[in-house]
């Protein structure tokens, strides 16, 4: 028996029906009278000069109700290219017209005048001094370059001694890292532990290789959607689609000048987000700026199409890494120069790099990582944001390693990775996290230690590690009259966050999960909440429901207190209703008495009320293994077994979280085997369904997950974002399970037929 | 969409004269017409739906010989017994398109008139050697399957002519269909390839193999076919072949694969699609 009654069982959601029913009301269910519909005009073009916009013939069509470009952008803020476009696909002006297709005549009726420029969409080509480029001010020294520019940085510091001869002996040999001058730089990031120079001269095996990881859009099921409206004083109201309503609020009020509360974003039901719903410019700004000029509601919504060419995916990037270990197994030094492909504009997660050293005693480090400017649209978010990119590398080569050194990749896992106290690389000391425990559960669950397998068949294991976020959050929770209780918050739920929380206050206050609502407010009226995303809901939320029940349970026992003329010490909230404890005959009074009883006290109704901000997170690790065929002639790859563990502290609610190891496991097999946007000269050459594919049901397995729960301190009742971590080691996972069956190794995904046939061919393989 | 008229004709005749106007298009189950229609790469002034007319949907079966309308749904088709045991390959290429959702509205009309060169019944027709009854306001006439196609998305019909039945004489004792594809449902074929054979006393008497997604249009294989005809199946003759059919297709290099990977892989699946017809053949 479990010491709680309702956190910690698979409770329905509380979303179930209406999303099994079609009541739910999406971004594009939003309708109200006399709604215009909106189109972006984007550019045909991946890398143009503008000479001109002309949009004099659109005017003149019947149902176009406005046309606007930058230069209705009061602000002045960038919406709209001007001057030039970096991407097929970005937006240059936008239509609000009476019918969807109106609009979309419309736009095809404005015309550009282009002067089309050489495009580069390659990150090793984009750094060569030979790419077109596309920002100034973008040069950047690489790793050695960085290093000596730095000692002679340091020698010419030093007035009181000559340094010249030395100085000029550096300069020398800056010249030989002449190729080491990066272009089309929007940033970089570096850190260092240890010495790796002298950490892999004590090795008994380096290996080096280059991994390269393609872009992958996030496929929600939902394309960016807002509606937009305008009123005559100037407030605003946006049904954005979004994983955080706050975010759009102020980051239009932020974009158009508009002061921050004559804003009031409402989030609708959201059909997926995985990172990808937070930016404002994509379809919220647009529509605010088509309804201030029309005075009319307008919805801007995207096609499948427009969700490719100007969505904002995950970045692929190039990690060239190196890793070298002690015949015994011990890893003794890594280092990793990678290169993101951040797009058009700065901000793919190059940070994420760090995330090569895993949760390995690794005691020399050294990261250099680049973001790269090409002709694509920009990066947002994707699931633990970085983390699978860097991970398959890291855990590609974890595998190699061991094969090397003749070690079992699980054992060699085991023997390196950290325990409680150790340092941490970044500072500070290892927190109790299971690794261990993650890796060894899947590795019992798979069957690992007595794997058998047939002609073609291999088995592949790896671990990803992600800890969640944390962020400002409140929720209010009142008791009524017929004892039942409702929650009200500004959070948006993220795949049963709502069903966490109710949970947790349902658990706090004793009541059965059934008589607990929860209802969600817009940014005029509920408390402040961080976004749903980074794993932070059940974390952040999961806290701040939990002090908005105790508060309201203080309020109970202190009505209940006076009502039952007894200190409130000798009370307890059990089941619905207070009691006095120990009394004979039994003395109790429940919560639906007390709701009533407390509307004639001073002190008036049970309100509870929970803010919070912040608390320091603990890691979670993802452990996986799969079992694989492949046919060595077509190249095809067919997962036999596919079983992922978990260490997520608390599973507030299984199910959901079985849910989430599933969800993510998936779409990191997705990464793995087939998912790739693909570009050349003129852009995306793939955006839809048909030549960028996700899997279907009929690709995998069932997904066996298992769950560990290793306590997180500062969690609601130990829990730890679930979200995110499953779908960082699928990559390597898969990598590794290919590489075992046929003994090629896989480094440029997706793992598709044509890659294995031609790596075995290079391997000496004959087809 | 673009805006258009929109008829929906009783009769052939009717539909002939409307459809060989220009800017004209026919709508059978409309899951290649209304997505292009929908994305702007088909902008058609007229759309004629064959919905209304009487008798161009449905399998009937002679003996031996099959008769397929061109309103038949492609779910049909893949559901067929008959199709299944005589022409296994066009039931295992049909129930390759799509969805079930979309195979219960897709024609095989439509997916053979479209004339996409990847499209997964058309390897199946070609091996059973199929007969394309065409209808027009001025009379009927009939092509093979091998002579209808021109190019992608080009055939042989003339304006106004509209496909109405395909005849499949000759079964097969043994056919098979295989789709290199990446993923397990819902794929475009990468390439296809179809088998038909039949055997006499361990001697192949009739070998048809058609592929798909190899050349501008779907082809047989007719120098495989030559190699294998009239011989004793053996390994190596299996792999002459597969050669063969290899070196005889034009494959180009697209997003989704290189010619040489196409080309190899008509190797590999020519092979392994004419071994899997034999052994149906031989009732293993």
């Amino acid at each position: 028996m479990s010491e709680y009654s309702v956190v910690g069982q698979k409770v329905k959601r509380v979303d179930a029906v209406e999303k099994v029913t079609g009541a739910a009301q999406y971004g594009a269910d939003v309708h109200p009278p006399g709604m215009l519909y909106g189109k972006i005009v984007r550019s045909k073009h991946a890398h143009a000069n503008i000479r001109s916009i002309d949009t004099s013939e659109a005017e003149k069509l019947p149902g176009v109700r406005a046309i606007i470009t930058q230069d209705d952008v009061p602000s002045g803020r960038r919406v709209f290219a001007t001057d030039k476009v970096l991407y097929l696909g970005e937006p240059l002006a936008a239509v609000a017209a009476t019918d969807p297709d109106i609009a979309e005549e419309a736009a095809e009726l404005i015309e550009i005048d282009y002067e089309v420029l050489p495009v580069v969409q390659d990150v090793m080509e984009s750094i060569k001094p030979s790419a077109p480029r596309l920002h100034s001010d973008d040069t950047k020294d690489g790793p050695n370059r960085r290093e000596i520019t730095g000692q002679i940085r340091q020698l010419s510091r030093d007035k009181e001694n000559d340094h010249s001869d030395e100085i000029s002996k550096l300069e020398a040999e800056l010249e030989n890292y002449a190729d080491e001058v990066y272009y089309n730089i929007s940033a970089e990031s570096h850190s260092e532990a240890g010495d790796v120079e002298k950490g892999f001269a004590e090795c008994d095996v380096v290996v080096e290789d280059t991994y390269v990881i393609p872009r992958v859009h996030q496929t929600y099921m939902e394309p960016h959607v807002s509606v937009a409206s305008a009123d005559s004083s100037g407030k605003i109201t946006v049904w954005a689609s979004t994983q955080g309503p706050f975010a759009i609020r102020s980051g239009i009020a932020g974009t158009l000048g508009i002061p921050l509360t004559q804003i009031n974003v409402i989030g609708t039901t959201m059909g997926g987000g995985f990172g990808g719903r937070f930016g404002v410019i994509i379809t919220h700004v647009p529509a605010v700026l088509l309804s201030q000029k029309t005075g009319r509601p307008v919805r801007v919504q995207m096609t499948r199409e427009e969700e490719f060419i100007d969505g904002r995916p995950a970045p692929g990037c190039v990690i060239k890494l190196k890793t070298g270990a002690t015949k015994d197994g011990r890893i003794l030094a890594r280092q990793a120069l990678a290169f993101w492909d951040s797009g058009s504009v700065s901000g793919a997660s190059i940070g994420s790099t760090i995330r090569v050293r895993g949760v390995y005693k690794i005691p020399n480090l050294k990261i250099d990582a680049y973001g790269v400017h090409t002709n694509k649209s920009g990066t947002a978010a994707y699931r633990a944001p970085g983390a699978p990119q860097a991970i398959f590398a890291g855990e590609s080569q974890l595998d190699e390693i061991a094969e090397r050194i003749g070690m079992d990749p699980v054992k060699f896992r085991l023997m390196n990775m950290r325990e409680e106290g150790d340092q941490v690389p970044a500072g500070g000391e290892e927190p109790k996290v299971g690794y261990k425990e993650t890796l060894e559960a899947v590795a019992d669950a798979a069957g690992w230690w007595d794997r058998e397998a047939g002609e073609n068949q291999g088995w592949g294991v790896a671990v990803g590690d992600w800890t969640n976020g944390c962020g400002p959050g409140g929720v209010y929770v009142s008791v009524h009259e017929d004892g039942s209780v409702r929650i009200f918050h500004g959070s948006m739920d993220i795949t049963g966050t709502d069903t966490a929380i109710s949970q947790i206050i349902a658990e706090i206050l004793t009541v059965p999960y059934g008589s607990v609502t929860i209802r969600r407010g817009d940014t005029d009226s509920a408390p402040y909440s961080t976004g749903s995303g980074g794993s932070v809901v059940t974390f952040t939320m999961g806290n701040t429901a939990k002090l908005a029940a105790e508060d309201a349970h203080r309020r109970v026992l202190e009505l209940a207190s006076e009502r039952l003329n007894t200190n409130v010490e000798n009370l307890e909230l059990k089941e619905g209703a207070v009691h006095v404890v120990s009394a004979e005959p039994p003395k109790s009074i429940s919560l639906g008495e007390l709701a009533a009883y407390s509307l004639s006290t001073t002190g008036g109704p049970i309100v509870g009320k929970g803010s919070f901000a912040r608390q320091p997170s603990t890691p979670a690790l993802a452990a996986q293994i799969a079992k694989v065929e492949v046919d060595p002639e077509t190249g095809r790859t067919r997962v036999l077994k596919l079983v992922a563990s978990q260490d997520v502290g608390f599973a507030i609610n299984p199910m959901a979280v079985e849910g989430q190891i599933e969800g993510g496991t998936v779409q990191g097999y997705a990464w793995a085997m087939m998912e790739e946007m693909q570009y050349n000269e003129n852009g995306n050459v793939n955006p839809g369904f048909v030549d960028y594919r996700v899997p279907t049901s009929a690709d995998l397995p069932t997904v066996e997950s298992v769950i560990v729960e290793v306590p997180a301190p500062n969690g609601p009742y130990g829990a730890k974002g679930v979200g995110e971590p499953p779908i960082t080691p699928t990559l390597a996972t898969m990598a590794n399970a290919v590489k075992d069956a046929i003994g090629v190794r896989i480094t440029e995904l997706p793992i598709k037929p044509e890659k294995v046939v031609d790596a075995l061919k290079s391997n000496g393989h004959s087809p | 969409m673009k805006s258009f008229e929109f008829f929906e004709p009783t009769t052939l005749a009717e539909a002939s004269r409307l459809f060989a106007e220009e800017h004209a298009q026919l709508l059978a189950g409309g899951t290649d017409l209304v997505i292009g229609m929908k994305a702007y790469t088909e902008t058609p002034q007229s759309v004629i739906s064959l919905q209304r007319i009487p008798g161009l949907a449905g399998i009937t079966t002679y003996g031996d010989s099959i008769n397929i309308g061109a309103m038949t749904k492609v779910r049909e088709v893949e559901l067929s017994a008959d199709v299944q045991q005589h022409h296994t390959a066009l039931a295992e290429g049909a129930s390759e398109i799509g969805s079930i959702q979309i195979r219960n509205l897709a024609t095989i009309g439509g997916n053979i008139a479209h004339a996409s060169p990847a499209a997964d019944t058309v390897a199946g027709l070609l091996v059973a050697d199929a007969q394309v009854d065409i209808a027009s306001a001025d009379g009927e006439r009939s092509v093979p399957i091998n002579e209808l196609f021109t190019g992608p998305g080009q055939t042989v019909l003339a304006p106004g002519e509209i496909i109405t039945r395909f005849r499949l004489p000759k079964p097969a004792s043994g056919s098979h269909y295989i789709k290199h594809k990446i993923r397990e449902v819902m794929d475009l074929a990468f390439i296809g390839v179809a088998a038909a054979v039949n055997l006499d006393n361990g001697t192949i008497t009739d070998v048809r193999i058609g592929l798909a997604a190899v050349a501008p249009t779907p082809v047989r294989a007719t120098e495989a076919e030559n190699l294998l005809s009239g011989n004793a199946p053996t390994p190596e003759l299996l792999e002459e072949a597969g050669e063969a059919a290899a070196s005889g297709c034009s494959p180009i290099s697209d997003l989704r694969c290189s010619a040489e990977h196409r080309r190899e892989m008509v190797n590999i699946l020519t092979k392994r699609t004419v071994q899997n017809a034999l052994a149906r053949a031989s009732g293993e």
